[in-house]
């Protein structure tokens, strides 16, 4: 059986880190919401890689080495940056 | 000293911030759960909570991948959504944890400087005491393979309750992580209920010491490669027999929180 969390591949560091700071830094993530393009220029990713980002494409992203947690995370964290009235704070 | 409380709870931020997907009552029942807990610390009059958490990749990326860490800083924040959080660091207990650790030959990667992670502040959040108490973050890697073995993380949770022991300190001790979950995955609506409550009918029967037989791939299969921080606390509670407070599954989450008699 493959482990559903597999040792992240070197050649998806810039798609992992890209997917960090989307999950980690608000500033990184709000430039994102405004100009993805823009947001993605700075994260070195090749050309499939920047394509699943672009459709935020879950399975596409992980088979291309993406870490599923982050891709979980940075996805919600994105869900709160757009529609933040859309959770129930306690 | 002795232990004066050693709770074991889950951290998954829709309990924090409630999107429409989760039952509303069910979280409700977990925040319940949470006040017993805050009760029982409370109760407890520690002077430091030592929370052993799971990092989901927020204090510590690819660039360094420690398998257990411990946070000595004076404070340690962070952030999510609207919620800002800061708490004291017990420096002290911190440091002589690292210390004393490296002398069990653990090999403990100490910060002076860490984003904290939502296992953190999520319990803390529902359960920290009135007024505050300062913490020592202990962290356990559980979702950067390769992770450390259940045995490792047990003999680590003995070693640090002989530690505890020693000090003069009123500790209480919490591991956040759990059950049975796959963020990410394409398993993430199809949870292991099951495999969660074997577990805690083997908690419950005081045999947690079994939890070091597990393997890292038995963890991932079932959801629970979080587990390892329950599995430390284990170690520093022997084969206690737990006390459930609450099992509350939700779609994509085996909400658990657990309790361990100490004296």
């Amino acid at each position: 059986m493959n482990a559903h969390y597999f040792f992240p591949p070197a050649d998806a560091y810039a798609l992992n880190r890209c997917l960090f700071r989307l999950k980690s830094e608000p500033a990184y993530r709000r430039r994102f919401v405004a100009d993805p393009e823009a947001a993605m220029s700075e994260a070195s990713l090749d050309a499939p890689r920047r394509a699943a980002l672009t459709a935020f494409d879950r399975d596409r992203l992980v088979s291309l080495g993406a870490h599923p947690y982050l891709v979980f995370m940075a996805d919600l964290r994105l869900k709160v940056e757009r529609a933040p009235a859309a959770f129930e704070q306690f | 000293m002795p232990l004066v409380a050693a709770v074991a709870c889950p951290h998954t931020p829709q309990l924090l911030m409630r999107p429409d997907t989760e039952d509303r009552a069910l979280v409700l029942r977990v925040h319940a759960a949470y006040a017993r807990v805050k009760q029982l610390l409370s109760d407890a009059r520690p002077d430091a909570i030592c929370l052993i958490a799971g990092d989901h990749i927020e204090g510590f990326f690819l660039n360094a991948v420690p398998a257990f860490a411990v946070a000595v800083g004076t404070s340690v924040a962070g952030h999510f959504g609207p919620y800002d959080y800061r708490f004291a660091v017990h420096e002290p207990l911190a440091r002589a944890i690292v210390e004393q650790g490296i002398e069990r030959e653990f090999d403990l990667l100490y910060t002076q400087d860490v984003p904290l992670d939502y296992a953190f502040y999520v319990p803390l959040h529902f359960a920290m005491p009135a007024p505050p108490v300062p913490i020592v973050p202990l962290y356990v890697n559980v979702y950067l393979p390769p992770q450390p073995t259940p045995r490792r993380c047990y003999a680590w949770g003995r070693a640090l309750r002989a530690i505890l022991d020693a000090r003069p300190e009123r500790v209480a001790l919490v591991a956040s992580g759990g059950m049975s979950h796959y963020p990410g995955t394409d398993r993430y609506a199809s949870p292991d209920f099951e495999w969660d409550r074997a577990m805690l009918a083997t908690l419950v029967a005081g045999r947690g010491a079994q939890t070091a037989r597990l393997t890292g791939e038995e963890l991932d299969k079932a959801g629970n490669v979080e587990l390892r921080t329950w599995i430390t606390l284990l170690g520093a509670v022997g084969d206690a027999k737990a006390e459930v407070l609450c099992y509350e599954p939700s779609w994509h989450h085996g909400n658990a929180m657990v309790t361990w008699p100490v004296r």
